[in-house]
């Protein structure tokens, strides 16, 4: 029951809304690029 | 019994294997937007060099031709579907990174003009389509459902709203063909027109965004016109989607009222769950460049990324489009739909040349 309880909770963290996740994804690379992982992003 | 039931859904695996079904449509939306970015710059060279007079296409238009191209010729394969509906998700990453370009004084100003002009072009878009949809005798829901794309944002808010006014499936399709529709066209119109009317960086910008019901479509309808368009265009869309969720709950205490939908519970958390969260990202950012917590170098970075993410929607917007699919969906809803978006395009127009007088653009 408990690892249906934990599989319930990993459903709901995926299930969030596609906006959450881009936003989510924008912040990770503007940290990336703020710590110096990402000196340089060509165009 | 419910166990059983619910016991399959919540796989911890199904998240990765979702993941992996994206990556061959990924794959192709960037094959498609750089093959788009290289024809950019190949092309005009080329002919540059042979002395051919040839216009300087830009990496949006081809992406969304090629795209085009793919989709109504020998059509998208299955695996790549998955991973090509995932341009909205790279719009909006593309736009929360957008906001490292715009420093808050900027966003205040041009918001609180775009604010106005947004508030204006949702209530006479809604009364003009609501009043079009009664004098073809369409459906009420199907008429809502419209009146709220060509308003507000296109595909995302009649998703929205069909939900809330519980309307039909069909009437659901009927609306995103027909937004979709136009805003293929809508893609191609504008930058003649505006090119045609000699308008500024700044006042095509604000009728792309005002015009234009899809973001990926109004985001590139900008980038066609120039950067400083798109980027506008990008800002006043985004005010446009913040307002969605007021115009959601409108309709849903309307339809609730006339005992066609259910009734809204805590108003509050309807607006939370029904308003576009890549704006707040987008505000996030924009507040950390203003109090440079990127650097100059970092701020440019974070520009190219957003660039790179929009790419992958350009491609997206071209190969989703399918206009075969659409003429399937019948033609008095597009015929609705198309009177509604001129007369919305014009009315758009004439608030832009509008403000323009007032603030001495």
């Amino acid at each position: 029951m408990s690892a249906e309880v934990e599989a319930k909770k990993t459903g709901s963290f995926w299930k969030l809304s596609l906006d959450t996740w881009a936003v989510l994804l924008a912040f990770l690379l503007a940290l990336l690029v703020r710590v110096g992982v990402f000196k340089h992003i060509p165009w | 019994m419910a166990d059983v039931v619910t016991v399959p859904q919540v796989r911890p695996v199904q998240p990765a294997l979702r993941f992996l079904r994206v990556i061959p449509g990924v794959l192709l939306l960037a094959a498609v937007g750089y093959a788009g970015k290289l024809l950019e710059q190949n092309v005009g060279a080329y002919a540059k060099a042979h002395h051919w007079t040839f216009p300087n296409i830009e990496y949006v238009l081809w992406a969304i031709v090629l795209g085009l191209v793919i989709s109504n010729t020998v059509g998208v394969p299955e695996i790549f579907r998955t991973g090509v509906a995932t341009y909205e998700f790279w719009l909006k990453a593309g736009i929360v990174l957008l906001g490292a370009r715009f420093l808050l004084g900027d966003i205040l100003k041009l918001g609180g003009v775009s604010l106005v002009l947004v508030a204006i072009e949702i209530v006479g878009s809604l009364a003009f389509m609501t009043f079009l949809g009664r004098l073809f005798k369409l459906k009420p829901k199907l008429t809502t459902l419209l009146a709220v794309g060509s308003a507000v944002c296109g595909v995302s808010a009649i998703i929205a709203t069909k939900g809330a006014i519980e309307a039909d499936d069909e009437d659901s399709s009927f609306s995103i063909a027909a937004i979709l529709a136009l805003g293929a066209l809508a893609l191609f119109t504008f930058p003649v027109i505006g090119h045609f009317l000699h308008l500024s960086d700044r006042a095509y910008g604000l009728w792309a965004g005002l015009g234009v019901d899809n973001t990926a479509e109004a985001t590139a309808a900008g980038a066609l016109y120039s950067d400083a368009a798109g980027k506008l265009a990008v800002l006043v869309k985004s005010t446009r989607n913040a307002m969605i969720g007021f115009v959601v709950l409108g309709y849903a205490i309307y339809w609730a009222g006339k005992g066609q939908a259910q009734a809204v519970g805590n108003k509050a958390a309807f607006l939370w769950q029904k308003f576009p969260k890549f704006v707040l990202g987008f505000l996030v950012i924009s507040v950390l460049a203003t109090y440079h917590f990127f650097n100059k170098d970092q701020v440019g970075a974070l520009a190219n990324l957003s660039r790179w993410a929009f790419l992958l929607t350009f491609a997206g917007v071209g190969l989703r489009t399918n206009f075969s699919e659409m003429r399937k969906q019948g033609l008095r809803p597009f015929l609705v739909g198309a009177i509604g978006e001129v007369v919305i395009a014009g009315f758009t127009l004439a608030l832009v040349y509008g403000a323009g007088k007032i603030f001495g653009w």
